[in-house]
């Protein structure tokens, strides 16, 4: 692979990067071809995002080299990635919401006399790409009043106008819907025809074969191949390559649902939520499934009652109240959408962690039993094989898959009869979801309920017995799970098609 | 529960110190190597009757950083609590002041001293719901709701005694609590009331549930509402507590020196959040020790009487604080950053 | 300071209704109408005689000019405070800062040396007093609240110590006298009878309005406020954009202290005791939030108008020992009112 193609906008060559104790990127050389969709996957922990740090520049390789159509590119920090023709989408959005969208397309490229910001041809060209790729973006409105989606095609026209030969894209479909995706998608298409090269960056496979040119492999820090999409035969070649086995999900009929109701959820609304009706058996898993922004975290935190609405929530024929304190002690856990801000104590150990949602069983007349509280980790810890050598080892320095089970643990230990699941494994590697998929599978034939809020239709579909399909804040359609479910009607109603959402 | 196991996972409890016992060590560590050093380098410092001073000239802020610790650790400021030692010495003094004065600062109500604490309290108490209302309720920033309920606790207590002090037309009693000394020796009760508050905080931290609870409300706020905890409830029991004890200071206090003093406890708030802050309690939240509060407090004692000892002018003392605060939160921060690496 | 998190609205672009545009009209110029009500207020309040400008009346011509004269020291913060608090942090040692300068300028005055190169010493100082918090805080990543309360402590120590023991201010006597111009440039009037003082706090906020809206620094300071991480990743050396902004405030809780010095006639080590929490109150009062990213310097320099007004104007009213009181419930007013308007902003 050191060979270097004429073409290669990007490349780098015995590319290796070590933590104390970890290589996290091993010897790995590669090269992106010019004006190409290039797609990045691994698994986490694969190297893709130390990888991607030292292309930005947030981190220095240890050793090795990067080039940028042919000359070495060695960038200290972010800005000098962004001079050298590589600018970054990350995750998280950076925008500035106070400033206008055009005050941010020109964030940090204004031209200035003295300190003081003069009109230049920067203004209008920042302006024309913007209409170029998303006209109905006004740039004179305070970013504060763009949606999730708008933000990120203001940061991908900012990138583009500062010049960038390439733009690195990690994610950037994971707080879109379905409709926002293909817009996106339109954008980077557009992009590459404007002589833009884009890497990348998704877990989710289906939109590495809608989108991508050429893929690169990362497995264990290790370069594993670069190839043309068109040479990957399908879905199972490529996870074959991203962990080296092969995964296969699919949904068994379950015989511990029974008819036993335990939640009864009746006209649910809210700023979002429209007259959200439904209700959980016993031993059932129930999935909701739709797009980010369609309700399921809406639903699944009026029902614990962290936030407000009107209708009802009756869990084993009682109103339990609108607070989280309330729904834990009747029976009730929640695991977050978010695991780092909302799941965990990330500066806590995982001892720590784990019994805070049941104190009662740790404690006799408000006195903490600080030896309970260490037996309840090292069982949990086994039980659901969180990968640490000691139960003092504090949540923020584990992976994802291991924080998620931390706060699957939690819940576990309220000893809860209803489990709501928000997005389970967002962020979680594929052999941790395995694994979690088999904790929730288990919890369910032991007759618990359990509710998965998920916008991965895989993930639904391999795991629940019931699916209910939501659209901007309305219950569309209930489908039980079974080898006959009609996968494109499915997706017909989530991205709008029911009869419900005529407008 | 049936899981696969691809990861292999040995637990067993630690054994090694935790970070809070480690900076709490540390800091104890500190606080004697100081004494030695002091003991040792500034003349006239090593003699019982001192040793014994650092402990008792400090009881009033000692006490004050109890409560100002557990908000800190539960991620909120307290710089309200020096208003309120002012506030409720001069309640306490107006509600027990005879009704028959010469003039408007030798007039009160005439309660009976019991009542005048009561009703004092209940004025301490007030200005922590007052605190807690704006914190909880509203949301404002713990530092900004603190710092102005410090000023309308103070200004009430200025208005009371129009900008001065009342210490006249009181009843005998009224100086017994804070002039009493126990067990025949020359420790005053507001001394031994501080050592029982402050072994009954550290049990509440280190073996309640409440205190446990503060802990997860500092390190997370958001995930610790979602587990189940009533956040609002328990800020609002902090603040409380705080105020409470920062009332009883002010009642002891005025018993004390016989009068309600607007000025009173000025700079308390300051210095208990210093003692706090040497003792390595961190403001970000859900980390930090009762216990090494009260070791930054010897800290900052042994380092002013030192000082003092040096005859250094009264007027060093706000730099030597300063100091020992940046060296603290420096080192605490390199010493952490380093064992966790 | 400052953690910002995206918060994922899912709703796009509305057109403002009716009543969302009354409500963004209020939002963006309700500070002119507390102004204008405080006035008015104070001016009923104290009617002497049924003539507005007649002398003991509010409005009187001496009034106007005394309450200004003494805004001077508030009305020069305010503005680079403003901007400070715009970027995401704080500086509680303003207060320190300012005290600290007074006594530098009278200890020079005193000591012979000539007005303007007293004066260009103590704002010198002044900057290095603000380049100090920036060090602590950009440099050693203390949190802005803590590193400022260490310096809150560490110049008041200074200001203290500078002031010989026994007497409490640097004053004539012992030999030493205060030159004649001492006070001039806080008390004598010069153009519409306002002391010079009083114009060079309205200099320094016209050159912050126009460094908030037509330069880099504000710009970037809205950034680093509103995204610290975008600021970054845009290239914007954030940390040099913060620690600018504390030597600005440095510079003007300089110019502050020599307002002040000038006005009283002498270098007192306490005379800032408490502006921070005064520069704080107007801050907040003008709207600016307390997480950073929003803010004008114009509605600050009016919140301390307002609070001037305030202050000077009670003290017709209500004995003075009911300032703490009233600025402490003003302080909370304050910062409740802001916080409910920006999270109602941030929830349309």
């Amino acid at each position: 692979m050191t060979g270097q193609e004429p073409d290669a906008v990007l490349s780098v060559e015995n590319l290796t990067k070590d933590y104390p104790g970890v290589r996290a990127v091993d010897d790995v050389s590669f090269s992106i071809q010019s004006r190409t969709i290039h797609c990045l996957v691994g698994e986490n922990g694969a190297g893709k995002s130390t990888l991607v740090k030292m292309l930005t520049g947030a981190l220095k390789p240890t050793s090795g080299t990067m080039k940028v159509r042919g000359a070495d590119y060695r960038p200290g920090n972010p800005h000098d990635a962004r001079e050298g023709g590589i600018a970054t989408l990350f995750q998280e959005l950076h925008v500035v919401d106070e400033l206008t969208v055009q005050e941010n397309l020109t964030l940090g490229m204004e031209e200035s006399r003295f300190g003081f910001l003069v009109k230049s041809d920067l203004d209008r060209r920042v302006v024309a790409t913007l209409k170029a790729i998303e006209p109905s973006i006004d740039p004179a409105t305070r970013v504060s009043r763009l949606s999730v989606a708008q933000k990120q095609i203001v940061e991908i026209a900012r990138a583009a106008s500062s010049g960038a030969s390439v733009i690195i894209m990690d994610e950037p479909t994971a707080a879109l819907s379905e409709r926002e995706v293909e817009r996106l998608f339109g954008v980077i298409r557009r992009l590459r025809e404007s002589d833009v090269t884009v890497v990348y960056i998704s877990h989710k496979l289906d939109e590495i074969f809608d989108l991508g040119d050429a893929v690169t492999v990362l497995r264990d820090g290790k370069h594993i191949a670069t190839k043309p999409l068109s040479e990957v035969a399908g879905r199972a070649e490529l996870i074959q390559m991203m962990i080296g086995r092969t995964v296969f999900q699919s949904y068994t009929p379950r015989d511990t649902v029974t008819d036993d109701t335990v939640l009864v959820a009746r006209n649910l609304s809210n700023h979002l939520l429209q007259d959200v009706s439904f209700h959980i058996n016993r031993g059932e898993i129930v999935g909701f499934y739709g797009l980010v922004g369609a309700g399921k975290t809406e639903i699944a935190r009026a029902v614990f009652g962290a936030d407000r609405f009107t209708g009802s929530v009756h869990f084993k024929g009682k109103d339990i109240g609108g607070s989280p304190e309330r729904a834990i002690a009747s029976g009730i856990a929640l695991v977050p959408e978010e695991r780092r801000t909302q799941g965990l104590f990330t500066s806590m150990t995982i001892r720590e962690n784990i019994p805070v949602m049941n104190l009662r069983r740790l404690s006799n007349g408000g006195v903490y039993r600080s030896s309970a509280e260490r037996a309840a980790a090292v069982e949990y810890v086994g039980k659901l094989s969180i990968a640490t050598d000691t139960i003092e080892k504090h949540a923020e320095k584990l992976s994802g898959g291991n924080q998620q089970k931390v706060v699957l643990s939690k819940c576990l230990f309220a000893d809860a009869d209803l489990l709501l699941l928000d997005e389970p494994t967002r962020g979680v590697d594929v052999g941790a979801k395995t694994e979690i998929y088999a904790i929730i599978r288990d919890l369910a034939d032991r007759g618990n309920a359990v509710a998965v809020f998920s916008s991965e239709l895989e993930e639904v579909l391999g795991l629940c017995d019931r699916i209910l399909l939501l659209f901007s804040g309305s219950l569309e359609e209930e489908i039980a799970n079974g080898p006959e479910v009609d996968v494109a009607h499915i997706l017909h109603v989530v991205t709008g098609g029911g009869e419900h959402a005529v407008q | 529960m049936t899981v696969s196991t691809a990861t292999e996972a040995t637990a067993r409890p630690g054994r090694r110190l935790s970070d809070e016992a480690f900076i709490t060590s540390l800091v104890a560590a500190v606080a004697v190597g100081l004494f030695i050093v002091a003991s040792v380098a500034v003349p006239n410092f090593f003699q019982p009757l001192s040793m014994l001073n650092l402990i008792t000239n400090n009881w009033a802020v000692i006490s004050l950083g109890v409560g100002v610790s557990f908000l800190l650790v539960s991620g909120n400021f307290d710089l309200s609590v020096g208003g309120i030692v002012a506030l409720s010495g001069v309640l306490a003094v107006w509600f027990a002041q005879a009704p028959d004065g010469a003039n408007a600062l030798s007039t009160g109500f005439g309660f009976p001293t019991w009542l005048a604490i009561v009703c004092a309290m209940a004025g301490a108490l007030a200005v922590g719901g007052l605190n807690a209302l704006f914190v909880v309720a509203l949301r404002v920033p713990s530092i900004i709701v603190t710092l102005g309920a410090m000023m309308v606790a103070r200004g009430i207590a200025q208005v009371i005694t129009q900008g001065s002090q009342r210490n006249t037309n009181l009843p005998d009693d009224f100086g017994v609590l804070g002039n009493l000394t126990m067990f025949g020796t020359s420790v005053k009760l507001p001394v031994v009331l501080m050592i029982v508050l402050v072994l009954v905080a550290v049990f509440i931290e280190k073996k309640t549930v409440f205190g446990r609870l503060t802990y997860w409300i500092g390190a997370n706020p958001v995930a610790a509402r979602l587990s189940g905890i009533n956040n609002a409830l328990h800020l609002t029991r902090l603040y409380l507590f705080s105020a409470a004890i920062a009332g009883a200071v002010g009642i002891l206090l005025a018993s004390e020196f016989k009068s309600g003093f607007s000025n009173r406890g000025t700079l308390m708030e300051f210095d208990a959040l210093v003692i706090s802050l040497l003792g390595g309690i961190a403001i970000t939240g859900g980390f930090g020790s009762v216990i090494g509060m009260v070791f930054g407090a010897l800290i900052l004692a042994v380092v002013t009487s030192a000082a003092t000892g040096m005859v250094l002018s009264p007027d060093w003392q706000f730099i030597l604080k300063a100091i020992a605060v940046f060296l603290a939160i420096v080192t605490q921060t390199w010493a952490l950053a380093r064992r966790n690496r | 300071m400052a953690v910002m998190t995206q918060t994922a609205s899912p709703d796009p672009v509305q057109p403002a209704s009716g009543g969302d545009r009354i409500a963004r009209f209020f939002r963006e110029y309700y500070i002119y109408f507390v102004l204008v009500a405080v006035v008015v207020l104070l001016s009923v309040a104290n009617l002497d005689k049924f003539d507005l400008f007649e002398r003991g009346n509010f409005l009187n011509q001496n009034n106007i000019i005394n309450i200004l004269r003494v805004s001077a020291p508030l009305l020069t913060l305010a503005g680079a405070f403003t901007l400070l608090m715009v970027s995401g942090y704080i500086d509680l040692s303003v207060g320190s800062a300012m005290s600290l300068s007074a006594v530098i300028y009278a200890l020079l005055a005193i000591n012979g040396v000539p007005f303007l190169p007293a004066f260009a010493l103590t704002v010198v100082a002044g900057a290095g007093l603000g380049a100090i918090n920036g060090f602590l805080v950009v440099r050693l990543r203390i949190t802005p609240v803590i590193a400022t309360l260490i310096t809150l402590s560490l110049y008041k120590g200074l200001a203290l110590l500078l002031v010989q023991d026994g007497v409490s201010a640097i004053k004539s006597g012992g030999g030493l006298k205060m030159p004649s111009w001492f006070n001039t440039y806080g008390r004598v009037g010069t153009f519409l009878e306002l002391p010079a003082a009083f114009w060079v706090a309205v200099i320094v906020t016209v050159i912050l309005i126009v460094a908030q809206n037509r330069t880099l620094l504000g710009k970037y300071a809205a950034a680093t406020g509103g995204n610290p991480t975008a600021a970054k990743l845009s290239g914007i050396n954030t940390g040099a954009i913060v620690f600018l902004l504390y030597v600005i405030v440095g510079m003007t809780a300089a110019l502050a202290g020599i307002a002040r010095s000038s006005f009283m006639s002498l270098g007192d080590p306490l005379s800032g005791d408490g502006m921070e929490l005064t520069a704080i109150l107007v801050v907040l009062l003008g709207g600016t939030a307390f997480s950073g990213g929003e803010g004008r310097v114009i509605k600050s320099f009016i919140g301390a108008l307002i609070i001037m007004a305030l202050t000077v104007g009670m003290l017709t009213l209500v004995p003075a020992y009911f300032q703490t009181l009233v600025l402490g419930a003003a302080l909370l007013a304050a910062a409740a009112s802001n916080h409910l308007v920006s999270r109602k902003e941030s929830r349309s």
